[in-house]
């Protein structure tokens, strides 16, 4: 008996679900019906859908734009959150939320006056409170905010006056203020003063869309800010200009299966897929209904152990630069020339500021014979070196397997460690551990901000290096700045403490229906829209 | 009966105890935190120390287990670090796609294989019989990832019939919540049919040559009568056995194919924590899942004695 009523349970399940599925079998084509009278009005007036989906990689850590240096959640976030200067196309700072700022006679301090009127998400307005509140706890949890512009502090003069002082006079203030790693978002004091150190957890701006809601591991909800005073009446020029908004809804969604994002943009489930692998580019260039743009993503770079092991020896190190061929790490790692580039500049090479070839006698040598001649000079017996790496990142991988071939070719001993990649970053911080590795990592807009003189990056501990961060930033004029830049890139290819490998595009597919959306540090999708 | 689930459930404590120190274990021994999966690849090594403090995480590894363990007691399964928001609150957000898919599979996995195992068994030897079960010999050996892909291509990509991935909850409307499940649900079912319909082929053919059904035959019975009623009947336990055995595979998450179609389901949760390296969530995730495959497995059990009068559970 019982059997027979678990056998009945079963099969009505099974009938429901026939129903369901058959019943609603005709569905697409019904769908495929409405799009079809869509393109019919469309000759006539063009419509536009009031969403836009974006296959992001993963699912940022946290919103709170301060703590993280997550692309993802910075490309996010910055729809919410606006700063008080902003970079323009041309890397410049230009005014957002500040109207304008005054610099005193001995450089060490900034007035910043505050455009009045602006509203956040929450309705309150914004004053010189809340810009002070947010600036200052920005100034102790952005890391480069820390280094760069120690015991500095921001003070309220009246209700929409605030003024910085720093230590030392220097030329980049304006420009950390704007930078978008880690970029200072202004919110409502309240939330500054309840934040916990793991980042806060209400995401009020005054930015064009408001946040609405985060699914875990599937996407992230914003909506339009239809009470959004612009910041700028100038045509959209990076992260400048007038922000539209013509999508009511925007959605962030966390797609880590490239494959699937792939896929997605393909069908129109998605109008911008983030990350195109090299491989998928050729699939993906013949397709009609895609758009494929690409942007300076950053710099290969391989960071040697100047502190401890056998690197220490700066001739070692001199002989491995000598051995490299950069032209066949990039080639393995990014595959198709047009993705590539090759330039000893530590910098993106657009940023005409900082962009130099010093140090280009040292760059992409391809001697093995020199460097076989160097290790010989040291001593070199055979010792084993270690090179680090994960193939969580698919280039970094590639470019440490190819480098391993070269120092063998000069008769060195070489052996490769591949961790997932918290276990890299672990690993890294422990210098017993590796002698080498590769890493890529995204621009920087000024050269004290660059991993590659950072100690705590890769363990360069070297004085020479100290002093011209200081002679750089205390240059008077922009072309000194860049004499004392050039000098020190030069000395990092002589010091051999690490070296640029190539510079590389990051690839975006969007579908054609897309417009007004641009790629300028992150996808900028405030003015995108697509037709239906 | 009650005697038998009192013993089976007190038995799950030292599988349980050992699985959670295991895990525990594990995910401590590996290096990593999550603090530099917050702060990312740019942090340095004071910060990341400075979170590790405020998380709780520079604790001896005795007393996080403890703590952990004395919290589970009462219920709460600590707070995803990285997802900030409690570790049960997190598996409830996930489960429920993870089941739905479980579900679709396995009815896409009985309605082809019970009737093809019983086709096969019946027409032994014959064409159709060697052809049902080559076919389910390659789908045994088939990744469903690999035909996941396949399906992701051709049905999503170039019919454009259903959505290549993502995910709407049953709010949403049952062809919203379904449309999105279909391609990796037939992708899973299929392969779980492969070994379904060998077991029920097996086990007809065993009991199809027992005198029990010459007597049915001989009395003149309808032959579906002899197969469905006397037959299959019969020969159910077995089947009943793998099916509950795949549906314990399917529900613990099918970590490829939620990764393939991005379905926020537990396969999917623990993937992103081990990356993330979210303790919390890994030790949850881990003890929810060992907790339902030995529940489902218990349930399986019980239900021979539902199936087949003649087995007495609590006579042991």
């Amino acid at each position: 008996m019982k059997a027979r009523k678990l056998g009945l349970l079963l099969s009505s399940i099974v009938l429901m679900l026939l129903i369901a599925a058959c019943g609603n079998g005709s569905d697409p084509a019904a769908e495929g019906a409405a799009e079809d009278k869509g393109s019919e009005k469309q000759a006539e007036q063009q419509e536009y859908k009031d969403e836009l989906n974006i296959a992001l990689t993963a699912q940022p850590p946290t919103l709170d734009t301060a703590l993280t240096v997550s692309a993802v959640a910075l490309d996010t976030a910055g729809n919410i959150f606006e700063q008080l200067y902003t970079l323009n196309a041309n890397y410049e700072p230009v005014p957002a939320l500040a109207e304008s700022v005054e610099r005193s006679e001995d450089g060490l301090t900034y007035t910043f006056a505050l455009r009045q009127g602006v509203n956040f998400h929450n309705g309150k307005e914004m004053t010189s409170e809340d810009v002070v509140a947010s600036m200052n706890r920005w100034l102790v949890t952005s890391s480069r905010a820390k280094v760069l512009l120690t015991n500095a502090k921001f003070e309220a003069v009246d209700t929409y006056t605030v003024k910085l002082t720093v230590e030392t006079p220097t030329s980049d203030v304006l420009i950390l203020i704007a930078s978008q790693a880690q970029f200072p978002s202004i919110m409502p004091k309240e939330i500054v003063d309840a934040a916990p150190a793991d980042g806060i957890k209400e995401y009020i701006g005054t930015g064009p869309y408001k946040f609405q809601e985060w699914k875990q591991d599937q996407y992230i909800h914003l909506v339009r800010n239809d009470d959004y005073q612009q910041v700028s009446d100038a045509e959209p020029s990076g992260f400048d200009g007038r922000k539209e908004a013509p999508a009511k809804d925007l959605y962030f969604h966390f797609v880590t299966d490239h494959s699937t994002r792939i896929a997605g943009v393909k069908t129109g489930q998605y109008d911008v897929a983030d990350s195109i692998p090299i491989e998928s580019y050729d699939e993906l260039a013949a397709d009609n209904n895609i758009n494929l743009l690409s942007f300076p993503g950053g710099a290969l770079t391989a960071f040697f152990n100047t502190s401890e092991g056998l690197l220490k020896d700066v001739k070692i190190r001199q002989a491995i630069l000598a051995a490299f061929n950069n032209e066949e790490i990039m080639l393995a790692s990014f595959a198709k020339p047009d993705l590539y580039s090759l330039a000893p500049g530590y910098l993106n090479t657009n940023q005409v500021q900082w962009s130099t070839e010093a140090g280009a006698e040292y760059y992409n040598q391809s001697n093995p014979e020199k460097a076989k001649q160097l290790l010989q000079e040291a001593g070199y017996n055979g010792e084993e070196i270690t090179l680090l790496t994960t193939k969580d990142y698919n280039e970094m991988y590639t470019a440490t397997l190819v480098i391993q071939e070269q120092l063998r070719q000069i008769g060195m001993n070489v052996k490769v460690e591949n961790f997932d990649f918290p276990t890299f970053l672990e690993t890294k911080n422990d210098r017993s551990k590796w002698d080498i590795f590769v890493a890529s990592t995204g621009y920087q807009l000024t050269p004290p901000q660059l991993l590659a003189v950072n100690p705590d990056w890769a363990g360069l501990d070297n004085e020479t290096v100290k002093q011209a961060l200081i002679d750089i930033r205390g240059a008077a004029t922009p072309e000194a700045a860049k004499q004392e830049w050039e000098k020190l890139q030069g000395f990092l290819y002589e010091f051999a403490s690490s070296t640029v490998i190539g510079h590389y595009n990051g690839v975006v597919a969007t579908t054609k229906k897309l417009e007004g959306f641009e790629l300028f540090e992150a996808p900028v999708v405030w003015n995108a829209k697509v037709a239906k | 009966m009650l005697a038998y689930i009192t013993k089976r459930l007190l038995s799950l404590i030292p599988v349980l105890a050992v699985v959670t120190i295991a895990i525990f274990l594990i995910i401590h021994i590996t290096p990593g935190n999550p603090a530099a999966a917050i702060l990312g690849m740019e942090a340095s090594e004071e910060e990341i120390q400075q979170l590790n403090q405020d998380l709780g995480l520079d604790r001896p590894i005795l007393e996080q287990y403890t703590s952990w363990v004395a919290n589970v007691f009462k219920g709460d399964l600590g707070d995803s670090i990285f997802m900030k928001q409690p570790v049960s609150e997190a598996i409830a957000e996930h489960i429920t796609p993870t089941l739905s898919l479980a579900i679709l599979a396995q009815v896409i996995a009985i309605l082809l294989a019970i009737p093809f195992g019983i086709i096969a068994a019946y027409k032994r030897g014959s064409i159709a019989d060697y052809t049902l079960m080559g076919i389910s010999l390659l789908g045994m050996a088939l990744p469903s990832f690999l035909l996941g892909l396949f399906l992701m291509l051709f049905v999503g990509v170039k019919l454009q019939w259903l959505p290549v991935a993502g995910y709407e909850p049953l709010s949403s409307g049952l062809w919203e919540h379904m449309k999105y499940l279909i391609l990796p649900g037939i992708s899973l079912g299929t392969i779980q049919a492969a070994l379904i319909t060998r077991m029920t082929r097996s086990s007809m053919l065993e009991v199809l040559n027992l005198n029990f059904i010459k007597t049915a035959r001989s009395k003149g019975l309808h032959e579906m009568k002899v197969l469905f009623k006397h037959a299959f009947r019969s020969a159910f336990l077995p089947i009943l056995t793998v099916i509950g055995q795949t549906f314990g595979t399917l529900v613990t998450g099918a970590v490829v194919v939620e990764a393939i179609f991005n379905i926020p389901g537990l396969g999917q949760l623990i993937l992103n924590s081990i990356a993330r390296r979210d303790f919390a969530v890994i030790q949850g995730v881990v003890l929810v899942v060992t907790l339902m495959y030995v529940t489902i497995n218990l349930i399986i059990d019980l239900l021979y004695g539902a199936v087949d009068p003649r087995v007495r559970l609590d006579r042991k």
